[in-house]
C-alpha cells in the first residue's frame, strides 16, 4: 500500500467517480444497443478495473456477472496477455464459455487505459449478444447439444481493437459465423464506443489526483468493502445451511438436474459456498461454469446479508464459491452452456431454501419460473431471417410483510418486451397474456400467480427454442406456505393439445400455438393465518376463484 | 394588453404581471391553498391588479401553469377509473414493464396502477401490428363490458386496444358505444391520448388521462367561471408538459398533457434567459428543496422527452408510471438543500432522504436534528443566517455546525469546516454526474453551453459544477424566485401530434410519409380550431428513429416544406447525422428505421423581449467569511447585492452576490457581472479544475 496520506473528503470523491465511470459505460451501451437482451433485459455489465487487473467498480447491471468479471479479467492478463503485451489503442474480446461468464452469446471487452505510456487500469464490458451461430438462434439450445462446439462461434481471448479500430478482418470472422450480423457488428461497436469514453474519463481522473492518489484510495475502498462485507456476514450465526432443489431435466426425456447448496458461515466474517453435492455436468446446452456459478452466488448472499454496496475486489474477497470439477456447477470444457441462463431462478430459490431459517425476514417462497423463449427462421414476407428472443416473467413468492408482487423480474432484472413491438418486428401473434387463477401458491402472504402467454405463428415454419423449468418439481412455499401451482408448456392449447417438456426444440407450422405456462410462487406462512380481507380482495380481483378460497382457506360467503 | 400568468407550486403559487409595452414586470408569492387551488390563484390576482394598479379589463391573456393533475396522481385522489382492453390482455396495465427499479433489491415492489384488476374488462376484437383486422370487434362484448364498468361504480373510462395507433376503429367504435349509452361519464381512449405503440406505456397514458379528468374538469370550470364573474374577457391558457400553452377546452380534454406543466415554465424561462444574454445552448439547472431538476435547451428551443415518468420512488428511472406524451425534457434527482447527509463505510453521502420543509434542515430551528446541504452551506458562509429569504427567516448558525461536527466532522475526524465542505463536495458529486447525462452524455459540448442556475439552492453550487463540467458560463437570472410564472410568459400555443408508424427509410416510403403527415396535420387542425383564435401557424416535424434494430429512438430534427419523393432519404440523413452528434460514430451502410413522427403546431405570438423587473434592488455591499479551498479554507470576501455589483462593474471572485432570493457563489478566478436586465453572469476561468 502506498504511503500518500489520504483524507475522507478525496477518498468520497474518487470513489463516486469510479462508481459513475463504470455506470456510464452501461448506460451508453443500454441506449445503443441492438440486441434484446441488453436493452429489456439489462444483460450486459461494466467495470473498471485498476492496472493490476483487481475489480475497483463495477456498474448497477446484471447480478449474472457479479462475482464474475474479476476472474474473466485475471485469466485474461495471466494467461493470454501477460506483461506489457496490450499497448495503447488495444482491447480484447472473448466469448469462451470457460473463461468467460458462461456461454457464447456474452461477449465481453477489456480495453487497457494508459497515461502518459503507463497503463493505469482497464475499463470494460460484456453483452448479451442476439445470436452467436450454433445448433439453434439465439445460441442457447439446450436439447441435443452435447458439446461447446455446437453452441456457434468460440472467441479465445483476442486482441479485436488495435490503435482504436476494430480489425476488419477479425469482425468478418465474427460476423460470418452468426445468424444476424448487422445486429451483431452494432452491438461490438457499442462495446467499444462505451469503452473509449469512460477511458478518457478514467484518464482524466488519474491526471487530476496523480496516480499515487487514486491507486491509494482503490486500496482503501477495498479494505473497507472487505471489512463491510465480513462485518454483514459474521451477523449470521455460525453454522452450514443446505438446501436442495431440482431442475425438470436437461431436455426431453431426461433425468432431473440436482441443485445442492451447503453454505458455511464460520461466523467470523467469511461464507464459503458449494455445489459439489450436485448433479456432475450434463450433456446439454444447460451447464454452470464456475464464473456463472459465482455470479449468482454472490448474488444471492448479497442479498441475503443485505450487503448491496458497489462491488469491488475488497467485498468479494470474503465469499468462496466452491464446487467440485466435473460437476454440474464447475463443469470441464466442452461442455455446453447456451441455456444456462434458466438456472439463476433456481439458484437463486436453493440458497433461499437453506437460509430461510436463519434469516426468516430475507426469505420469501420459491419465484414463479421465468421462461426464455426463441422463436427463429426465414420471414415469408421479407426473406430476411428472424429470431424473436422473449422473456416471460411472473410472480415472486410471499413474504414475511406481505404477499409476493405480480408480474415483477425475478433475480436477473429483465423488461418484458411489449406485445406491440414482437408482433411489429416478427411474424407471431401473442394470443394471451394474463395472470393465471389460483396458480399463486396459497399462504398468510401469497404467492405471486403465474402467467399464460400464448403465441401463434404467422409465418410457414420456425424452430422453437423452449427454455423453461419447474413443470415437475413445486416452487415451494415457506413457513407452512403452500406451493405454488407447477408450469406447463402446450402447443395448440384449442386444437389436439400437447403437452411440451420444459426445453424441448421443434420446428412449428403456420397457424401453431405455443402456450406457455408459468408456474406460480410460493406462499409465505400458513394459509390459515391469512386475513378474511385480503381473501375477500384476490377473489374481487380475480386472483381466486370463491371456490379456491374455500378450499385453500376454509374462506366462504360471510366470512 | 397585460399578461398575466401563475404557477400553482406544491408549496407556493407564483403571480407575475408583464406589460409588453414597456417590459414592467410585476411579481408575488403566496402560499398555495391545496384545499381549493383557484382560491389562492384570485387572491394573487386581486394583489397583483392592485400593485399594478390595473383593471381585469387591461388583461389580455392569462397563463397558468399547475400541479393539480400531479397531484391527483401522487396522492391517489383522482376519479373512480374503469379500463377496457382486448381479450386475453387484461393484465397488461398490472403486470406493466416488470423491472426492477433497484437491480440488486428483491425487497421492492412496482408502481401501484390507478386501477384496481376487478375494474378491467375485456372485450372480443384484435387487430394487428399492420393495422389489419384480426378478429372483428364484438358488439355484445362491448355492452358486456359497458355494464360491468357501470355496475363498476367507475366515473370515468379508459379504453386501451392492442395496435390501436395503427388503427383505431375498434376503440372509436367503443366510444361511440359508450356516448350512446352513458354519456355523462368521460372517455378516453388511448388512439386518440397517446397513439404510440408498446401497450403498456400507451395504456398507462389513457388510464392516468381518464383519472385525473374529471379533477382537472372540474378545477378549470370553476377557475374559468371565477375569472368570468371578476370581469376578465380573455383567454385562459393552460401550460402544457411540451412548453407549450393549451385552452382549457383541450385541458380538460387532454389532461394528461399538463401533467408536467410547471416544470416546462421554468425550462421556458431559463431559455428566455439564455436567449436575451445570447446564449443559444443552455442548461437549466433548478436546485430546490429536496430535488434538482436538470434540462437542456439547444439552439434556444427546450429538448423534448417523449415520454416521462410520475410518482417514481426516490426519482430512480422505472419506479413510477410512465406517461407517453411529449413533456420538456428534466433529469431529477434527490438532491436539493434539504437532502441529508450521513456516512456510510466512512463515506459521506448525500440524499436522496430530504428533511423537506417541515422540520426542514437543523438551521430552520423546527426540529430538524440532521445535517442537510442547506446546514453545510450555512456553516461555508455561502448563506447569510441573517439574510435567508430577504431576512424573513432567520437560521440558526450555530445549530448547524453542531450538527455538522456531531454527525460528519466528529465520525471522520475532521474540522467543522472541512466536514461542510465535504456535504457540500459530495452534493455536488451527485449533480454532476446528474449533468454529465444530460450534457456529454446526450452529446452535448459543455463548451458551448451556459447553465441557467435558479432556485432556491441551484445559484449556491453553479459555479463549481460549470468548473466540473466545463461550461464556461453560470446564468442567475433575476427573480428566479418566480422563475416558473416567467417562463409562461414566453409560452406560445402549441400542439403536438404524433404517430407510430415503423417504417425502414431504405426504400421509397416518402408518399407513406407524406400521406402520414397529412392525417396529423388534419388532426391537429381540429385541436387548433379548439385552441382560439389563431394569428398564424408555424409547422414543425420531428420523429423518433433508430439504426433498424436498436431498440431505443432518439429525437430528430426533420426538414420542413412540402414532402417530395426524397424525403425519406433526407430524413434518415438527419437521423445520421443527429446519432453521430449524440453516440460518437456513425453507420452509414445500415438501414435506418423511423418509428414516431410527430407534428408540432406553434401558434405566432408578438415578440415581446423587454423585461424589467418593478421590484427595486437595493445597494448592499458588505464582507464575511466564507469557505474557498482555492484561496485555503475561510477567505473572507466581499459580498455584494446585484444593485452594488451593477453599479461596480464586473468583480473577480471569491465573492458573494446575495439578494432577497438567491446567494450565488462566485470562485476565485472568475468574474461576475451584471447585465442590463439584472442577470448575474459569471464567467467561469476555462482550462481550470
Amino acid at each position: 500500500m502506498s504511503d500518500v496520506a489520504l483524507d475522507p473528503l478525496t477518498l468520497t470523491v474518487i470513489w463516486k467517480n469510479v462508481l459513475s465511470i463504470a455506470e456510464e459505460i452501461g448506460i451508453t451501451l443500454r441506449h445503443t444497443a441492438y440486441s434484446e437482451g441488453v436493452r429489456e433485459g439489462d444483460d450486459f455489465s461494466s467495470a473498471v478495473f485498476d492496472a493490476r487487473g483487481r475489480l475497483v467498480s463495477q456498474g448497477p447491471f446484471s447480478p449474472g456477472h457479479l462475482g464474475s468479471f474479476p476472474y474473466v479479467v485475471r485469466a485474461v492478463l495471466d494467461d493470454w496477455f501477460p506483461g506489457e503485451s496490450l499497448r495503447p489503442g488495444d482491447a480484447v474480446l472473448l466469448n469462451d464459455s470457460a473463461i468467460g461468464t458462461g456461454h457464447f452469446p456474452d461477449t465481453m471487452l477489456i480495453m487497457p487505459v494508459f497515461l502518459d505510456g503507463r497503463r493505469i487500469g482497464f475499463v470494460c464490458n460484456s453483452a448479451h449478444q442476439v445470436d452467436m451461430g450454433g445448433a439453434a438462434p439465439g445460441s442457447q439450445k439446450v436439447q441435443g447439444v452435447t458439446e461447446a462446439y455446437q453452441e456457434g462461434l468460440r472467441i479465445l481471448p483476442i486482441r479485436f481493437v488495435r490503435d482504436g479500430k476494430i480489425d476488419e478482418d477479425l469482425l468478418r470472422v465474427v460476423l460470418g459465423n452468426v445468424r444476424m450480423p448487422d445486429k451483431v457488428q452494432g452491438d461490438l461497436i457499442a462495446q467499444h464506443s462505451a469503452n473509449c469514453s469512460a477511458a478518457v474519463r478514467l484518464e482524466r481522473l488519474f491526471r487530476d489526483y496523480g496516480t499515487a492518489t487514486v491507486e491509494r484510495v482503490y486500496d482503501e475502498m477495498m479494505v473497507r468493502s472487505e471489512a463491510a462485507m465480513r462485518a454483514a456476514l459474521a451477523k449470521v450465526p455460525a453454522g452450514t445451511y443446505s438446501g436442495e432443489d431440482f431442475l425438470d431435466d436437461y431436455g426431453p426425456d431426461t433425468p432431473p438436474v440436482r441443485i445442492a447448496i451447503d453454505i458455511t458461515f464460520d461466523g467470523l466474517g467469511g461464507v464459503t459456498l458449494d455445489y459439489s453435492r450436485s448433479s456432475d455436468q450434463v450433456p446439454a446446452g444447460l451447464n454452470s461454469y464456475l464464473n456463472f456459478t459465482r455470479a449468482y452466488a454472490v448474488f444471492a448472499i448479497k442479498v441475503f446479508c443485505n450487503a448491496l454496496w458497489p462491488q469491488n475486489d475488497g467485498n468479494l474477497r470474503p465469499i468462496k464459491v466452491v464446487a467440485r470439477e466435473g460437476s454440474f456447477f464447475n463443469p470441464r470444457f466442452p461442455a455446453p452452456s447456451g441455456g444456462r441462463a434458466v438456472l439463476q431462478v433456481r439458484v437463486f430459490d436453493t440458497i433461499n431454501q437453506a437460509l430461510a431459517g436463519a434469516m426468516p425476514e430475507r426469505a420469501m417462497g420459491a419465484f414463479s419460473h421465468w421462461s426464455n423463449p426463441n422463436i427463429g427462421g426465414i420471414d415469408d414476407r421479407t426473406g430476411r431471417a428472424f429470431v424473436m428472443y422473449d422473456m416471460a416473467l411472473a410472480g415472486y413468492g410471499g413474504r414475511h410483510d406481505c404477499d409476493g408482487p405480480e408480474g415483477l423480474s425475478p433475480v436477473m432484472n429483465c423488461s418484458n418486451i411489449p406485445v406491440e413491438v414482437l408482433e411489429t418486428h416478427n411474424p407471431i401473434l401473442v394470443r394471451r397474456l394474463e395472470f393465471i387463477t389460483n396458480s399463486g401458491g396459497a399462504g398468510k402472504h401469497r404467492g405471486g400467480c403465474g402467467l399464460r402467454k400464448d403465441i401463434e405463428l404467422r409465418n410457414s415454419t420456425a424452430t422453437l427454442s423452449l427454455l423453461g423449468d419447474r413443470h415437475k418439481f413445486d416452487p415451494r412455499g415457506l413457513f407452512g406456505g403452500e406451493p405454488g401451482v407447477r408450469a406447463e408448456t402446450i402447443l395448440n392449447p384449442d386444437r389436439n393439445a400437447r403437452s411440451l417438456p420444459s426445453k424441448a426444440t421443434l420446428a412449428m407450422q403456420r397457424g401453431d400455438v405455443v402456450s406457455l405456462r408459468l408456474s406460480g410462487a410460493g406462499g409465505y406462512g400458513p394459509p390459515a393465518a391469512r386475513e378474511g380481507q385480503a381473501i375477500a380482495r384476490d377473489i374481487a380481483d380475480g386472483y381466486i376463484t370463491a371456490e379456491h378460497a374455500k378450499a385453500k382457506y376454509g374462506y366462504g360467503p360471510g366470512d | 394588453m397585460l399578461r398575466l400568468a401563475f404557477d400553482i407550486g406544491g408549496t407556493f403559487t407564483d403571480c407575475v404581471l408583464h406589460d409588453p409595452a414597456t417590459g414592467v414586470v410585476h411579481a408575488l408569492k403566496l402560499p398555495t391553498t391545496p384545499a381549493d387551488p383557484a382560491e389562492g390563484v384570485l387572491k394573487g390576482l386581486d394583489a397583483l391588479l392592485l400593485q399594478a394598479n390595473a383593471t381585469p379589463g387591461m388583461i389580455g391573456a392569462v397563463l397558468h401553469a399547475t400541479t393539480i393533475a400531479t397531484n391527483a396522481v401522487i396522492e391517489r385522489k383522482g376519479a373512480a377509473t374503469a379500463l377496457i382492453t382486448t381479450r386475453g390482455f387484461r393484465d397488461v396495465l398490472i403486470i406493466g414493464r416488470q423491472k426492477r427499479y433497484e437491480i440488486y433489491d428483491l425487497f421492492v415492489d412496482k408502481a401501484e396502477p390507478l386501477i384496481r384488476r376487478r375494474h378491467i374488462h375485456e372485450v372480443d376484437e384484435r387487430i394487428g401490428a399492420d393495422g389489419q383486422v384480426i378478429d372483428p370487434l364484438d358488439a355484445a362484448s362491448v355492452d358486456r363490458a359497458i355494464d360491468a364498468v357501470l355496475k363498476g361504480g367507475a366515473k370515468s373510462v379508459a379504453v386501451a386496444l392492442l395496435h390501436s395507433y395503427a388503427n383505431p376503429a375498434h376503440e372509436q367504435a367503443i366510444a361511440r358505444r359508450w356516448a350512446e349509452r352513458a354519456l355523462h361519464i368521460p372517455v378516453s381512449i388511448s388512439s386518440d391520448i397517446s397513439p404510440k405503440y408498446r401497450e403498456y406505456e400507451r395504456t398507462n397514458t389513457a388510464v392516468v388521462n381518464a383519472y385525473v379528468r374529471p379533477v382537472v374538469d372540474r378545477y378549470l370550470a370553476r377557475l374559468q367561471g371565477s375569472l368570468k364573474e371578476r370581469g376578465f374577457r380573455h383567454e385562459l391558457f393552460i401550460m402544457q408538459s411540451n412548453g407549450g400553452l393549451v385552452s382549457p377546452i383541450l385541458a380538460r380534454r387532454y389532461p394528461v398533457r399538463i401533467l408536467e406543466s410547471g416544470p416546462a415554465a421554468g425550462v421556458l424561462m431559463a431559455s428566455m434567459i439564455g436567449a436575451s444574454v445570447g446564449a443559444e445552448h443552455v442548461i437549466t439547472f433548478d436546485m430546490g428543496g429536496t430535488t434538482a431538476k436538470l434540462g437542456a435547451v439547444d439552439g434556444g428551443v427546450p429538448a423534448i422527452a417523449p415520454s416521462f415518468e410520475i410518482d417514481s420512488v426516490k426519482y430512480k428511472k422505472g419506479s413510477g408510471l410512465p406517461i407517453s406524451t411529449p413533456a420538456i425534457e428534466l433529469l431529477e434527482i434527490g438532491a436539493g438543500g434539504g437532502s441529508i447527509a450521513s456516512l456510510e463505510m466512512g463515506l459521506i453521502t448525500v440524499g436522496p432522504e430530504s428533511a423537506g420543509a417541515d422540520p426542514g434542515p437543523i438551521c430552520y430551528g423546527r426540529g430538524g436534528r440532521r445535517p442537510t446541504v442547506t446546514d453545510a452551506n450555512v456553516v461555508l458562509g455561502y448563506i447569510d443566517p441573517g439574510y435567508f429569504n430577504g431576512g424573513t427567516m432567520s437560521l440558526d448558525a450555530a445549530a448547524a455546525a453542531a450538527g455538522i461536527a456531531a454527525h460528519i466532522g466528529a465520525p471522520l475526524g475532521l474540522a467543522t469546516g472541512d466536514a461542510a465542505w465535504g456535504v457540500h463536495l459530495v452534493a455536488n458529486s451527485n449533480m454532476e454526474h446528474a449533468m454529465r447525462l444530460v450534457s456529454v452524455e446526450r452529446g452535448r459540448d459543455p463548451r458551448h453551453y451556459a447553465i441557467v442556475a435558479f432556485g432556491g439552492a441551484g445559484p449556491l453550487h453553479a459555479a463549481r459544477l460549470a468548473r466540473a463540467i466545463g461550461v464556461p458560463k453560470v446564468i442567475v437570472p433575476v427573480a428566479a424566485g418566480v422563475g416558473s410564472a416567467v417562463g409562461l410568459l414566453r409560452a406560445a400555443p402549441r400542439i403536438d401530434v404524433t404517430a407510430t408508424r415503423v417504417l425502414r427509410l431504405d426504400s421509397d416510403v416518402s408518399p407513406v410519409i407524406r400521406d402520414l403527415y397529412a392525417r396529423l396535420e388534419a388532426r391537429a387542425g381540429e385541436e387548433l380550431s379548439l385552441l382560439g383564435d389563431a394569428p398564424g401557424v408555424i409547422w414543425t416535424r420531428y420523429g423518433y428513429m433508430r439504426y433498424a434494430g436498436q431498440g431505443f429512438e432518439i429525437h430528430v430534427d426533420l426538414p420542413g416544406g412540402p414532402i417530395g419523393d426524397d424525403f425519406a432519404a433526407r430524413a434518415a440523413q438527419a437521423f445520421r447525422d443527429a446519432y453521430a452528434r449524440k453516440h460518437g460514430h456513425r453507420d452509414d451502410g445500415a438501414a435506418v428505421e423511423a418509428v414516431d413522427w410527430v407534428l408540432v403546431a406553434t401558434l405566432r405570438r408578438g415578440s415581446d423581449e423587454r423585461w424589467r423587473f418593478a421590484a427595486a434592488d437595493r445597494k448592499r455591499r458588505s464582507r464575511r467569511s466564507a469557505w474557498f479551498p482555492e484561496a485555503g479554507g475561510y477567505t473572507d470576501v466581499p459580498v455584494l447585492s446585484r444593485a452594488a455589483l451593477a453599479a461596480a462593474g464586473a468583480l473577480a471572485g471569491p465573492a458573494i452576490v446575495e439578494d432577497a432570493d438567491s446567494s450565488v457563489v462566485v470562485l476565485p478566478g472568475d468574474t461576475v457581472s451584471v447585465d442590463p436586465n439584472g442577470h448575474v453572469i459569471i464567467a467561469i476561468a476555462t482550462g481550470s479544475h
